[in-house]
């Protein structure tokens, strides 16, 4: 007997299915459930779970698409679309460290070029790209709220203010 | 870097030097969620309202919308759910007061929407925070958390009939998201392109349901307007501007910071080199962007010797605008043509796409800045710049679009030496 | 729309105008042309592309006409000089990145950037810097794209998500570097080619007709579809004898269909002028033996000849005659004259198995036409898969759920897509769509209902108070999968379920382009059906003649029905499984080679105008029918008029009394054919049958819960879709080629042989 209107998964979906979906840990499934629980449509939810994805897989990988699509009962299109209109969600590989250097006008005008020359220089990369281990990208970010202790940069999500090439060097060396 | 009141007693900025000044405890000790146990016991959603519109306030984030009048919109029968959303999306150039609101004193704005909360009848309330602005978010949560224990969020709040929610939200990097549509097409789950108004949020926004956007500041100040009353405080600033103002000062002052001054302070030349300490290094003042990027660029002859009051109406009259107080100045080392490549590559960068003028318009004007820095600027560029501004002023789908040209458009005719010198290098 | 009337002051001229109407139709409506790209009727608004920019007094800025409505005493401005310079401002924007293309570009010469740009824009291009780079691809085997010269206006964004459900194409990214795409950039959908008909510049392209013609070398000719029972108007694009396209754009037709057309409609055409087609009549002599070409003249005689030996030894009804569901109205009419009056056989038969003769003998009400469909409050869907079946009825019903706030409830054993728009999904067990009908007038038959189609109280409850609480209209449509009775009662609904709100439409879903018209025609009256006809293959059946083929469906497990044949004579366009057995082949014309009509579900008949002479030497089938005829010494005295075949069925047929093909002529106004309604009758008899059989009936109690692939029926290869290379790629599962640039047909090799399983539905 039927219950209630059949819920048949999954959506059509009219592009190729990634072979692979990801898997989580039940504590990130954990997480993921903290963040559905707080909107009354789960699809409010997909910037907090790109995050949680990125974070677990290094980038939103084929597989991790899958596993949005899935878990928020969309279209891959829908969550492609969402993803690459934002600029911190990256759909191509990225490297462990990603170092944002902020190049609007507060910091441009507070020295922002030696910092970024300092940092091109240090890991040999320009901005734009990643070092061939995977271990650093070095970008060039718009104005990240930190004006009044400019040059400064972000190391993931972690801030870098007052910057001087020694601070530069000692951050860098830090990253392991 | 300097956080302080200037010519007023600190009130958004009244907690922020103390120690552990996040935590529950601590806003507590020094006067904290007073007005929401005056607001739930004592006063009615509308009387809440009445209070708002009394003391002049005007949005924080760079429309300076009056707030009292934004509430008012929300239709009290309508059977949807209301929404109060904080914008936490500070991405203006030049702009990082909410930042150190939310870092220094988290429940300043919890206490600032509960009331707003309360005032519209919400029930679930989200905080649109930027995404680099992650450890914010942590900080946040942990506030909410404390709140939350103490029964000051969730059922039934300081045992009343009140309840009442409040969330975090991440945003993903996009600076148009700010805007109050774009905003809610992000916070549903959508890229965040704006929405066309009307309908207007407070009619239908969230899930097509009454909600209102307010930025952090202007949640922030509502906690001190309950406590000392509308009229008070609308006569720290000026009739139409009533209240505070939060200025995040940047670029070539001896002393960068947030600084709290009184709306209407008189004036900003005094602010610049008695307040800020003035220029560094003995260098003049060439510049000043005094409400961030988006605004008109101020010469220094603008502002020295011309009294410009700091309010809505002070700033219009000196020839830029309020904004949302993103204070930039620049001294004489500053080539105003590079500044402005600057902003106009953040537009550009920015721009959600949705509209032909912004789009193509901001792609246009970057190409054209670079290639006048690299030496192939010919004379008519520069009329070439204000026409396109021209085009798109006015005929873009949102403020991005006016947002973008007005930094050209002052620029050129301001700063014309500033361009000339790299136009007629050209056509070599 | 409310009818009150409002001033609105346009370029100081007064109108009144319906209150709440639009500002941009209302200017175009009163001959003030604005320019739009974004705008495009029934598709969400988007006031993206800013070209409709106008001045209404006392509004600060520059307004987007088509997003305002209009109020009482609005003074509009839509020509001025601050309007023209905005207008030529937003041209340069869109020229800026946009690539100088028009010589290579397919889209020249019916392009709407280059139209707007020659009325709108500015006589010089100020953009002098380097435009944006994106490489031209293919998106799928049917899209070609070139992203460079995209407005970003998102028609083709919203034709994927509204008219068809599938969200395949998207735009992604931000800002200047948008791109319309697609996750992964390979577009698995329908292939419906929406998105290309409906692109204003040459961004998204037909990739199967790909620099092949320029549209001003092209004649155009409308017509009516050949493949599903829609009959989506459409424009044929032939040069030199050889139909190049065809296409649904506005400029050229205005159908009941829009620009809408399904994969089939749109690339569906190949096989007209397909190297494969006969040429010339043949003959096989001797059972078993080869097929010699022969003249006109020797064929026909031959035919004449063998049939009246069949008519002496074995009588005439031993003469089977089988006519297409595809073949126009004249000449299904000319062959069952043939059938009846010359041979005076009874045994005569469409090959389709499904027939619709219940429901009209019992018909209460007019049948909704499509844009009845659009408008109506609730329909109710039993069995059938319009999406794949019917696509433009399936497009009226996404688009009344979505824009029109109608409710969608969809009875069916399987989940089809469609149930993505559905309030309520009603699943059946396999084989129970009749009881949705018993269930449907009272709650008598519940626990029977509850039992065997495995649904709740609760389903059937929500699904009678839906139909009880609707104001407007209810449409009721239903697939094959129910019994003549349930048909029959299906027809009365007008009368048993409608009230003062309420009107009841009926929407059947025949499968063929002319199913209707064949049994307007009157083939239902034939004395056997398909099937029966071809089990007495060899016994009380000696001699067939058969125009059209005959389903690949039907001949499952009869493989040797049509080998037990005296005689076999054939007209087709194909060598198929049913000529392989023929001892006579003659060559007819296809849909674009000849005169005549279609008569689509809405029971609407259309004009099907020749685009093409015939090819080879094939000729229009009621032609050769009639030339059979006068060999066997009867003049049907149409003297190669088609008009004139119409005449005599709008004489003789009562639901077309009337018509003409002057009064068809025109598309953008259909007409609907007169079925002469059945009075009210007892319901009791075949409610009584029905539910004895349903208690008979032992369905498996697990459902279907698989969601049929897209595009499981529309890719299918029957005889003229196979003659489609795109439709091998398709069928085959549209694999993803190693690179985009070039078009997959050069990558990947299908076996010839793929087909897709057989199943209930054929050709």
């Amino acid at each position: 007997m039927s219950e209630q209107l059949t819920q048949i998964k999954p959506l059509y979906q009219p592009v190729d299915i990634p072979a692979e979906i990801a898997t989580f840990p039940p504590e990130i499934e954990a997480e993921i459930d903290r963040h559905l629980a707080k909107y009354p449509s789960s699809r409010s939810a997909i910037l907090p779970l790109m995050f949680i994805v990125q974070r677990e897989r290094g980038y939103l990988d084929p597989p991790g698409v899958a596993y949005l699509a899935q878990r928020l009962g969309l279209r891959y299109t829908d969550i492609w679309e969402v993803a690459t209109f934002y600029s911190m969600i990256h759909t191509e590989p990225i490297g462990r460290y990603h170092i944002q250097i902020c190049k609007t006008l507060s910091c441009k005008i507070m020295g922002e070029q030696k910092i970024t020359d300092h940092v091109c220089s240090r890991l040999g990369i320009k901005p734009g790209e990643s070092t061939a281990d995977g271990k650093f990208s070095v970008s060039l970010v718009e104005c990240l709220g930190s004006c009044g202790t400019a040059p400064m940069l972000q190391v993931n999500f972690d801030y870098h203010e007052n910057l001087t090439p020694e601070k530069v060097d000692k951050i860098l060396d830090s990253l392991t | 870097m300097f956080i302080g009141a200037i010519g007023c007693e600190p009130l958004q900025l009244a907690r922020v030097h103390l120690e552990n000044s996040r935590s529950m405890e601590v806003y507590r000790r020094n006067g904290g969620y007073e007005a929401l146990k005056k607001v739930l016991t004592s006063m009615s959603p509308d009387e809440v309202i009445n209070e708002v519109k009394k003391s002049a306030l005007r949005g924080r984030g760079g429309a300076g919308f009056p707030t009292g009048m934004k509430w008012s919109f929300v239709p009290k029968d309508s059977p949807k759910p209301k929404y109060v959303v904080c914008n936490a999306d500070e991405s203006e150039p030049g702009t990082f007061k909410d930042r150190y609101l939310m870092e220094r004193d988290p429940h300043m704005l919890i206490e600032g929407m509960l009331i707003a909360a309360f005032a519209l009848g919400a029930k679930t309330n989200y905080i649109y925070t930027r995404g680099e602005y992650k450890y914010l978010i942590d900080i946040m949560d942990v506030a909410l958390d404390e709140a939350r224990a103490a029964g000051l969020l969730g059922e039934r709040i300081l045992d009343t009939e009140f309840s009442c929610e409040i969330h975090t939200h991440t945003g993903a990097g996009a600076y148009i998201c700010g805007e109050e549509t774009a905003l809610l097409s992000s916070l549903e789950g959508y890229r965040g392109h704006p929405r066309m108004k009307p309908p207007f949020p407070a009619v239908s926004g969230l899930y097509a349901c009454p909600t209102v956007v307010n930025n952090v500041e202007t949640l922030t100040a509502v906690p001190d307007i309950i406590k000392m009353g509308g009229e008070a405080y609308q006569k720290l600033g000026t009739e139409k501007s009533g209240g505070t103002k939060l200025w995040s000062v940047s670029g070539h002052v001896n002393r960068p910071g947030v600084y709290e001054l009184p709306m209407g302070y008189d004036d900003m030349e005094k602010f610049i080199m008695e307040d800020c300490q003035g220029m560094r290094d003995g260098k003049a003042l060439k510049a000043v962007i005094p409400g961030g990027s988006s605004v008109y660029i101020m010469r220094a002859d603008q502002i020295i010797g011309k009294d410009v009051r700091m309010d809505y109406e002070g700033l219009v009259a000196g020839g830029s605008m309020v904004g949302s107080g993103g204070f930039i100045v620049m001294d004489e080392t500053v080539d105003v043509f590079e500044s402005t490549k600057n902003l106009t590559e953040f537009y550009k960068h920015e721009s959600c796409g949705w509209c032909t003028p912004c789009r193509e318009g901001t792609d246009w004007l970057v190409k054209v800045f670079r290639r006048i820095a690299k030496g192939g600027g010919v004379p008519e560029d520069a009329q070439l710049m204000l026409d396109l501004c021209d085009n798109i002023e006015g005929k873009s789908f949102c403020p991005l679009g006016d947002a973008a040209a007005w930094p050209i458009q002052s620029a050129i005719k301001r700063f014309p030496e500033d361009f000339k010198k790299h136009l007629e290098n050209g056509l070599q | 729309m409310s009818t009150e009337l409002i001033k609105v002051t346009i370029n100081g001229k007064d109108f009144q105008v319906p209150k709440g109407a639009r500002l941009i139709d209302v200017c175009r409506e009163n001959s003030f042309d604005i320019p739009s790209f974004c705008y495009y009727a029934d598709l969400a608004l988007q006031a993206s592309c800013r070209m409709c920019l106008v001045r209404i007094e006392k509004m600060p800025k520059l307004q987007t006409s088509c997003t305002i409505t209009c109020t009482d005493g609005m003074v509009v401005t839509t020509q001025s000089e601050e309007i023209e310079k905005a207008q030529r401002a937003m041209m340069e924007f869109l020229l800026a990145n946009h690539p100088l293309d028009c010589p290579v570009c397919d889209r020249g010469g019916e392009c709407e950037l280059q139209e707007t740009t020659f009325d709108w824009g500015g006589l010089e291009e100020r953009f002098t810097e380097s435009k944006n780079y994106h490489p031209e691809k293919y998106l799928s085997p049917m899209v070609a794209n070139d992203p460079q010269r995209c407005i970003l206006c998102k028609r083709c964004t919203r034709v994927c998500d509204e008219w068809m459900g599938e969200q395949a194409i998207e735009a992604g990214g931000r800002g200047a570097g948008t791109v319309i795409g697609t996750y992964l950039g390979w577009l698995n959908c329908s292939q419906c080619g929406n998105c290309i008909e409906v692109c204003p510049t040459g961004t998204l392209l037909d990739a199967t007709y790909r620099h092949q013609a320029r549209p001003w070398e092209l004649s155009q000719t409308i017509s009516t579809c050949t493949y599903c029972s829609d009959g989506c108007q459409m424009s044929l694009g032939s040069r030199g004898g050889e139909l190049m396209r065809v296409v649904a754009r506005d400029r050229y037709v205005n159908g009941l269909n829009g620009e809408f057309l399904c994969i089939k409609g749109r690339f569906g055409h190949p096989f007209v002028n397909h190297e494969q087609r006969i040429r010339t009549p043949l003959i096989r002599y001797k059972k078993g033996g080869k097929l010699v070409p022969a003249t006109w003249d020797e064929a026909i005689a031959h035919v004449a000849r063998k049939l009246d030996d069949a008519a002496d030894k074995h009588g005439r009804d031993s003469i089977g005659i089988i006519g297409s569901p595809r073949l126009t109205n004249e000449a299904l009419y000319v062959l069952r004259k043939f059938a009846t009056e010359l041979v005076g056989t009874a045994n005569y038969a469409t090959s389709d198995a499904f027939s619709l003769k219940w429901f009209f003998a019992n018909l209460g009400g007019k049948l909704s036409t499509h844009r009845d469909i659009r408008y109506t409050k609730t329909i109710l869907l039993i069995g059938g898969e319009p999406e794949e079946l019917q696509p433009l009825t399936a497009k009226q019903i996404r688009q009344a759920v979505r824009n029109g706030g109608a409710k969608l409830i969809i009875a069916n054993r399987v989940p089809i897509r469609l149930v993505e728009q559905a309030s309520q999904f009603i699943h059946l067990r396999r084989g129970t769509e009749d009881s949705i009908v018993l269930g449907l007038l009272g709650t008598e038959n519940d626990q029977l209902i509850l039992e065997k189609a495995g649904v709740t109280q609760k389903e059937l409850d929500s699904l009678r108070t839906t139909i009880r609480e609707t104001q407007g209209d209810l449409l009721v449509m239903f697939g094959s999968e129910l019994s003549p009775d349930a048909q029959a009662v299906i027809g009365q609904l007008p009368y048993l379920l409608a009230s003062d709100n309420r009107r009841v439409l009926l929407h059947p879903l025949p499968l063929f382009n002319n199913s209707i018209g064949a049994h307007d025609i009157g083939w239902d009256d034939g004395a056997m059906n398909i099937k029966q006809m071809l089990d007495s293959a060899g016994g009380a059946i000696r001699a067939m003649y058969v125009a059209g083929s005959i389903l690949p469906a039907q001949l499952e497990t009869r493989e040797d029905a049509l080998s037990r044949l005296d005689f076999l004579v054939v007209q087709e366009l194909f060598e198929t499984s049913t000529t392989a057995h023929a001892d006579v082949i003659l060559p007819a014309a296809s849909f674009a080679e000849v005169d005549g009509t279609f008569t689509n579900n809405d029971g609407i008949v259309q004009r099907v105008r020749q685009s093409i002479p015939p090819v080879h030497q094939s000729k229009p089938d009621w032609i050769i029918t009639s030339q059979l005829a006068a060999e066997l010494g009867v003049e049907f005295g149409f003297n190669f008029s088609a008009a004139a075949v119409f005449r005599e069925i709008a004489d003789r047929r009562p639901a077309y009394s009337g018509l003409r093909y002057p009064l068809l002529k025109d598309e953008t106004h259909p007409i609907q054919a007169n079925y002469p309604l059945a009075e009210r009758k007892d319901a009791a008899e075949w409610m009584a049958r029905i539910k004895t059989s349903l208690e008979d009936a032992e369905p498996p109690s697990e459902k279907i819960t698989t969601t049929p692939e897209v595009g499981h029926e529309l890719f299918r290869i029957g005889t003229l879709t196979d003659k489609v290379p795109q439709f091998h790629l398709l069928a085959a599962g549209n694999p993803r080629p190693e690179t985009f640039r070039i078009s997959p047909l050069y990558q990947i090799t299908v076996d010839a042989d793929l087909r897709r399983e057989s199943a209930a539905v054929g050709d």
